[in-house]
């Protein structure tokens, strides 16, 4: 039920809730809310395999600490940059978080944080939300199917093993076929030889010695 | 006639393994022929392992090129080559692929040289330069693994050099600290760092390969000296030359081997059937990930060992160590039938163990 | 003007020989309408030179009319780079091969002298005029890799404009001297066609195809087995031939696309600066974590206490991090009492960094949401955490370095805060002693 800006009354109602939402996210972040263990356990849930932190952030522990990547150690640039993306709430803004890699910054950017955080309570969501035509690291298997089946969305050698084949034998089609074909000659022609042996062979075989 | 005197029985036992006599053209080309018969197909196990070896020779080198053995560089070294070298990520693939096709071959040609009893007089030898490269392939396996500096690299290490110290607890307190000692010594540095990268490094790229060509070398001269073994207890008669035929057909599988190789690397990556929590670079001020466990081929020893009570894991593997080295004189009266008997439930085990060896983890600990 | 004979006009002169010149020898001396085989004369150096010859200049011309017939799909069929090694190859391959060949046929024309006897002018000219043209096809080839592909953008377009009568040399004017020299021989060749024995390539014996086998039924039972166990020595013969050829020929391609792998793997990646500047930055980075790691390791080597913070810096309910003796995570908080309460932040469930905000006195690792309590580090019932987060024993000291508090791990905590005089205290880890060291 929102307030039509015009109204003088609605107008400081809409800054008053502004501002509580301000304060109350910023009691989100003293008590560390801004870590979202949800979305990374329902893909290891759903998926049977172990995910981490690593999914969406740089640093494979989480944003909390004071390691590579960790809130602990950013310069106040960074910080600032860290506040941005929070403050991200709608879709669209191009996203650059120090603590997030590509693909975090790829989910607020598709999303944004409002719907990020409705999520948490349905992180099943997340897939349909961010659509499957995105695919960072190029291998063939769009980012939200890769949330979904536990594997690393930016590393093109993580997928799937079997989705992996089958893309892989679609993009390397040429090549598969030119060897095969190469080979398929190679071993016409030793069945060929050997079989021109094998016929010299029983001609001889009367005079060759047993081995005990 | 007297009793021959030790040095003469030893001179004997040697001179009857690797007989000068035979060493002409005649009995190693002309003569040489191989036994047609229901177990002649796993006369080419032995070949196809060696093949193996010989592609991660090559492969091994082409990676070494890119390598970077330092704690810091090793894992971005190994992207680097995955992601920008051209036909990189292929090469990578096709070592780590070609690792484990070669352990499956050598315990195929170990399970059925078992089972058709080729460690008969005079072929002890080869028998055992076969065990001692059974034992060198697992090594090369496990320092292989470490290099990449992965977190499954370092943790599924640090996991099998615990057990390493397991052992001190059942020694008498004089040696109790030996393991530790050893421990100490694989690593080089009491915990895993620089020092132990650089070791596995030599071990992996020139120790064992060295060891393992010397002892390949005695493992085919042998095979040369004395031939195929009879294989079956009635040998059907048929024979078919070594050279050319077997040789072309050797050839021929091995051809079919590449074309398997190459297409399983180029489609399916071989990092892609593990969790990429555990491909991230190894950070020891962080937390350890889940699911870190060994190679495949090490499962036969990990599963038991996470099961069972370690000192039954411990004599066990000590009795199967002493028996494959004594197995030649062990099984002298053996018959085939139970040697095959006894190579099928081995291969059961192993088949059983690789393949559920986590479901049968979880079924027993409740998860 | 040369050039302009050469493209415009040499094309058509060419045709009209070669058209009115065949129609008139076929009709007017019939007889001559032959290849003139001289098998009969010297056979057994033949095989070596005509075979490999006409092999490997039939499947070349095939495919260069298939080049001319369909551009397009020729185009399609060498899009995939193996395709395109593997036909490259192959022509190259067979050039060598017909030009070997062409080799024998001339060499035995010229040396043996039956042969010298029925030996023309212009039987020598032809196979010299041939000889040229492969070997100006191959120089193109060698010297202008990927012909295959270039040709349909250029000679195919010429030829056809030559074919409806509006010859454009526009398409080939820029090529270098060996191509052109390639085109110009072509016609050549058609204009000596009615005038030797090449004339014979328009006698293909297209009725082989489906003409009966014939048999050879031998009266004496003698002759009857040999011819017998001859044939299947030949037939064994043939198989083990083709065998080979066909392993030769696979095992060829599988050289080129395994050596066209193997070559830019040895060559580097051919990096962008944008992408060198990348890769160098990561490094710094990398290098950079490397440096403070080692920094951190000395300086826990060399000094037996390590400061943490003022005491004033700390607070109740946000910790400070640092790393501890062991080079693990560690938090900082302010107790009671005002004194310092630190302990490990390494995660006793499976070593995540536990984060430093306090609510209601714990502290939450949020990898798998474990809750620790501050002062005893022990984790709330629920947690997948079982073990408590050890605490890490302290020493205040004064601006002076006189010790004011301190904290054995494990142990009680002795001294007293002064408030007025918090300004000026600091804390400190001390290094723990091994037993016996």
């Amino acid at each position: 039920m929102k307030c039509k800006m015009e109204n003088e009354k609605c107008k400081v109602q809409n800054v008053l809730i502004l501002r509580i939402a301000f304060i109350v996210s910023l009691g989100m972040l003293a008590s560390g809310i801004w870590a979202f263990p949800e979305f990374q356990a329902y893909s290891a849930r759903h998926s049977g395999r172990p995910v981490n932190c690593g999914l969406c952030h740089v640093n494979p522990d989480g944003p909390s600490g004071n390691g590579p990547g960790q809130l602990g150690r950013l310069t106040p640039e960074e910080m600032r940059r860290v506040n941005q993306s929070r403050g991200a709430r709608e879709p669209g803004q191009a996203i650059d978080n120090p603590i997030l890699n590509p693909f975090g910054d790829h989910i607020i950017q598709a999303i944004g944080t409002k719907k990020l955080f409705d999520l948490r309570r349905d992180p099943a969501g997340l897939a349909p939300a961010l659509g499957f035509k995105s695919d960072l690291d190029g291998d063939g298997i769009p980012d939200a199917q890769e949330y979904l089946d536990g594997t690393d969305p930016l590393n093109p050698s993580h997928g799937a093993p079997g989705k992996l084949l089958l893309l892989n034998l679609r993009w390397n089609a040429a090549e598969v076929l030119f060897a095969l074909l190469a080979f398929g000659l190679v071993l016409a022609g030793l069945a060929g030889v050997i079989r021109r042996m094998i016929a010299r062979d029983e001609l001889e075989h009367g005079s060759t010695e047993d081995n005990a | 006639m007297s009793r021959p005197s030790l040095t003469q029985s030893i001179a004997g036992f040697f001179t009857e393994r690797f007989p000068a006599a035979k060493l002409n053209w005649n009995d190693l080309v002309v003569k040489k022929s191989v036994p047609e018969h229901q177990m002649s197909w796993a006369y080419y196990l032995g070949g196809l392992a060696l093949f193996f070896f010989i592609v991660q020779v090559i492969t091994g080198l082409l990676l070494l090129l890119y390598y970077e053995p330092t704690v810091s560089d090793a894992h971005a070294s190994v992207q680097y080559l995955t992601d920008y070298v051209p036909n990189g990520a292929l090469i990578r693939n096709m070592h780590a692929w070609s690792a484990s096709f070669m352990i499956f071959f050598v315990l195929c040609h170990f399970l059925t040289t078992m089972a058709m009893k080729a460690f008969g007089r005079p072929r002890e030898i080869t028998w055992l330069a076969g065990v001692i490269m059974l034992f060198t392939v697992f090594a090369f396996g496990f320092t292989g693994y470490l290099l990449p500096w992965s977190q499954i690299s370092v943790n599924a290490t640090k996991v099998v050099l615990q057990s390493i110290e397991q052992v001190g607890q059942y020694l008498p307190a004089a040696l109790a600290g030996l393991p530790t000692t050893i421990r100490y010594a694989i690593q080089g540095e009491p915990s895993i760092g620089q020092a132990t990268l650089s070791r596995f490094f030599a071990i992996h790229v020139l120790v064992l390969p060295l060891a393992l060509a010397l002892v390949l070398g005695l493992h085919l001269l042998s095979i040369q000296l004395h031939g195929m073994s009879q294989g079956v207890d009635k040998p059907t008669g048929r024979l078919m030359r070594f050279f050319p035929t077997y040789l072309m057909k050797d050839l021929r599988a091995w051809t079919a081997a590449l074309l398997v190789l190459f297409l399983v690397a180029l489609t399916v990556p071989f990092d892609s059937f593990l969790p990429f929590t555990l491909l991230q670079p190894f950070n020891p001020m962080g937390s350890t990930p889940q699911g870190i466990k060994p190679e495949w081929y090490f499962y036969p020893v990990y599963y038991p060992m996470e099961l069972l009570p370690f000192w039954v894991v411990m004599l066990g593997m000590g009795a199967l160590t002493v028996g494959l080295l004594l197995a030649p004189w062990l099984f002298r009266g053996a018959r085939r039938r139970t040697l095959a008997a006894l190579s099928g439930l081995a291969a059961l085990y192993l088949v059983v163990i690789i393949l559920f060896g986590h479901q049968i983890y979880v079924l027993v600990k409740g998860g | 003007m040369l050039e302009n004979f050469l493209f415009n006009g040499l094309p058509y002169l060419a045709i009209t020989i070669a058209v009115v010149g065949t129609v008139y020898r076929v009709r007017a001396r019939r007889f001559s309408y032959s290849s003139l085989s001289s098998q009969f004369l010297e056979g057994r150096n033949l095989v070596w030179g005509s075979v490999p010859w006409h092999v490997g200049i039939l499947l070349i011309l095939l495919a260069h009319l298939f080049e001319l017939v369909a551009p397009g799909a020729w185009r399609t069929l060498l899009t995939p780079r193996p395709a395109l090694l593997a036909i490259e190859g192959l022509g190259m391959a067979l050039a060598w091969f017909s030009l070997a060949g062409l080799a024998v046929l001339i060499i035995r024309r010229v040396l043996n002298s039956r042969v010298q006897a029925v030996t023309s002018l212009m039987d020598l000219a032809l196979l010299g005029l041939l000889f040229l043209q492969v070997a100006l096809g191959l120089g193109t080839a060698l010297s202008l890799r990927w012909g295959a592909a270039w040709s349909t953008g250029t000679v195919v377009p010429y030829l056809w404009g030559v074919l409806s009568l509006r010859p454009d040399p526009a398409f080939i004017a820029g090529m270098p001297l060996v191509m052109k020299a390639h085109i110009v021989g072509a016609w050549l060749i058609l204009i000596v066609l009615p005038f030797s024995r090449l004339l014979h390539l328009f006698a293909f014996p297209w009725r082989y195809w489906f003409r009966a086998p014939q048999r050879v039924i031998w009266s004496s039972v003698r002759h009857r087995e040999a011819a017998a166990s001859l044939m299947a020595a030949e037939e064994s013969r043939r198989k083990f031939l083709l065998g080979t050829g066909s392993a030769l020929v696979g095992g060829g391609l599988l050289a080129l696309l395994g050596l066209d792998k193997l070559a830019p793997y040895l060559l580097g990646p051919r990096l962008t600066s944008a992408q060198q500047a990348d890769l160098l930055e990561t490094r710094l980075v990398r290098q950079q974590a490397t440096v403070e790691q080692q920094q951190l390791a000395l300086e826990r080597a060399r000094n037996e206490f390590i400061k943490v913070a003022g005491l004033a810096e700390l607070s109740p309910t946000v910790g400070k991090y640092f790393i501890d003796y062991e080079m693990l995570p560690a938090l900082a908080f302010l107790g009671p009492n005002g004194l310092p309460q630190l302990l490990s932040a390494k995660c006793t469930h499976l070593g995540c960094t536990v984060g430093n905000q306090v609510n209601d006195g714990k502290i939450l690792c949020p990898c798998h949401i474990s809750y620790f309590d501050i002062t005893t580090g022990i984790p709330t019932p629920g947690s997948p955490a079982k073990l408590p987060l050890p605490i890490l024993g302290w020493l205040v000291r004064d601006a002076s370095g006189r010790e004011v508090a301190s904290r054995a791990p494990g142990g009680e905590v002795r001294g007293q805060i002064d408030q007025a005089a918090l300004p000026s205290y600091s804390v400190y880890i001390v290094k723990p002693h091994m037993e016996g060291v």
